[in-house]
């Protein structure tokens, strides 16, 4: 199993004593990806547009998942909402940096995928901080009747300094969508409070034009001026593997988050 | 939240809680604020996996030496490769199927054998390893013992996004040590390998290569080299970091490099920005 090469001792591999930098080395490791969890359904649930609006648009909503949860393996995801936004705007004003601000509102969404796992906690919901996904996701599934998880991806300090300005650019969408993409998920379905994406934002324009279909390369190529949708999710479907599309979906409407699990056309698909 | 509140909410911070966080407006006036740096004084080191550690006792045991040698004089949080084993993991994990973030998971467990064989050598300086959860921490060791261990990949885990080709997790050890020096606004970021820094090509393979002492990261992106001496999303981060200006390398094979490194000498090869972002002035004291 050992070679010598070098002064290095080395595990026989393919990539041994190679360049994970080199792009030819890079390319030769395509190769199809195996869905760990195909049947499972990602739901992220707003924080500004649904979370703190409080009962009445959250409970209708929660009915629905536990109507649906017979018939689907739900994961749900929760947003961080207005208080994110507030402490951006303290730490902005302190100076700290991208991965603090991160590591802050992180807590802010965790508070919201509490909450939601106390309200669906009688229906056999479970909360799952970022290591129990790593560890016990398809055990919980298995045992209980549904997962609910913080929205935000765990970059924490590491999140990356944005190209504009300081604010994490891997919020709760995109934490969402990168669970649906590494478990190889059967839909992920991302829960607004507009129809989908518009050429403009629908609440303070009265022209804007409805969207209902439309590809990751070519929506970033239009660059509008606002999206409902944190942009870095486009980047990430442009390269993904498994999860090739997701769905923006009107929470506050009744009916549309059982349509779009039923793969009805409703909201906007975005595709790879 | 609406109301009342927002009285005590400066005019960005009122912008903040009403506004969509995707307006590009609404970014770009958060470019302005302040830049605060949380560890200024600090200086993150990475030491490379098949470079050093996997070398064994001929490269680590002088390092140790070096590292120790430097406490009294400047705080490390020294950072770990991963190195052949992940290579052999990667290798046959994507073999099997798996996606990128199973293999950012079974890498880091890599990364985390080198950090603890590390704080194994260095435990008797009183040198703690850290995870990252333990961060919080980490000022306090700094400041007692001169140097913090921990292992070099973020802690990205399933979350890690997909490359552009291929299967290997783009954001390795060289990623996840960057993005400390970043956060943190440290003094340096070293990279202790097993060559002199930058080269036109592999040395390992192409005898013709030639030394870079130092070179811009718009000049290395833009020359597109088909290997590098970091992973690529360093440079891609270093052009919209706001603390971090220059990352440095050092041969760790060649006893003195990274003491110079420390002392602020231009050993090895420096990949600096030659752009770097105009609200970094807004750091001074």
């Amino acid at each position: 199993m050992k070679s010598n090469h070098a002064g290095a001792e080395h595990v026989a591999s393919r990539l041994m004593r190679e360049s994970l930098v080199d792009k030819k080395l890079i390319a030769s490791t395509e190769a199809p990806v195996h869905a760990i969890l195909p049947k499972i359904n990602v739901i992220q649930i707003g924080g500004l547009s649904i979370m703190d609006r409080g009962r009445r648009a959250v409970l209708p909503l929660l009915d629905e998942i536990v109507a649906n949860q017979d018939k689907y393996t739900l994961v749900v995801g929760a947003g961080p909402g207005v208080r994110a936004r507030h402490i951006f705007s303290v730490g902005l004003d302190l100076g700290l940096p991208t991965g603090a601000l991160a590591t802050l509102a992180a807590k802010s969404s965790a508070q919201n995928a509490y909450m939601v796992a106390c309200l669906l906690a009688d229906s056999g919901f479970v909360y799952l901080e970022a290591p129990f996904i790593v560890q016990l996701l398809p055990a919980m599934l298995a045992a209980a009747r549904g997962a609910v998880f913080n929205g935000i991806p765990p970059y924490d300090l590491w999140e990356h300094p944005p190209a504009v300005g300081k604010i994490p650019p891997h919020g709760s969408d995109a934490g969402s969508y990168l669970v649906g993409e590494v478990f190889g998920a059967r839909s992920v379905i991302l829960l607004k409070d507009v129809d989908g994406l518009y050429t403009a934002d629908p609440k303070t324009n009265p022209d804007a034009e409805f969207i209902a279909e439309i590809g990751a390369a070519e929506l970033i190529a239009r660059q509008l001026p606002t999206l409902p949708i944190e942009p870095v999710i486009l980047e990430l479907l442009v390269r993904a593997k498994l999860a090739t599309s997701f769905r923006i979906v009107n929470g506050l409407v009744p009916g549309n988050l059982t349509r779009a699990l039923n793969g009805e056309t409703i909201g906007t698909l975005i595709h790879r | 939240m609406q109301g009342a509140d927002n009285s005590v909410l400066t005019e960005l911070g009122k912008r903040l809680v009403s506004g969509s966080l995707s307006d590009a407006t609404l970014q770009r006036a958060t470019e302005a604020s302040p830049d605060f740096a949380i560890l200024p004084w600090v200086n993150v080191v990475k030491i490379g996996g098949q470079s050093i550690m996997d070398r064994g006792r001929s490269a680590v045991m002088p390092l140790i030496d070096e590292i120790v040698a430097n406490l009294a004089h400047h705080k490390m949080i020294l950072g770990t490769g991963a190195g052949t084993r992940a290579r052999h993991i990667y290798s046959l994990a994507i073999d099997l199927g798996l996606p990128v973030g199973v293999l950012t998971v079974l890498g880091t467990a890599v990364a985390w054998q080198n950090a603890q064989m590390l704080q194994y050598l260095l435990a008797k300086y009183g040198i703690a390893f850290l995870e990252p959860e333990a961060f919080a921490s980490l000022p306090h060791y700094l400041m007692e013992r001169g140097a913090v261990i921990c292992q070099g990949m973020p802690p990205y885990k399933l979350w890690e996004e997909n490359p552009e080709i291929g299967r290997i997790p783009p954001q390795r050890t060289d990623t996840g040590c960057f993005l400390i020096a970043e956060v943190f606004g440290a003094r340096k970021m070293i990279y202790v390998k097993d060559e002199d820094g930058l080269y036109t090509a592999d040395p390992k393979k192409n005898p013709a290569a030639r030394h870079i002492p130092c070179i811009s990261v718009q000049k290395l992106l833009a020359d597109d080299q088909d290997d590098l001496v970091v992973e690529r999303a360093v440079l891609d981060l270093m052009l919209t970091a706001r603390h971090i200006r220059e990352i440095q390398f050092v041969n760790g094979l060649k006893p003195g490099q990274l003491s110079a490194a420390l002392a602020g000498e231009p050993v090895g090869t420096i990949i600096f920005n030659a752009a770097p972002k105009a609200a970094f002035a807004a750091a001074a004291p």
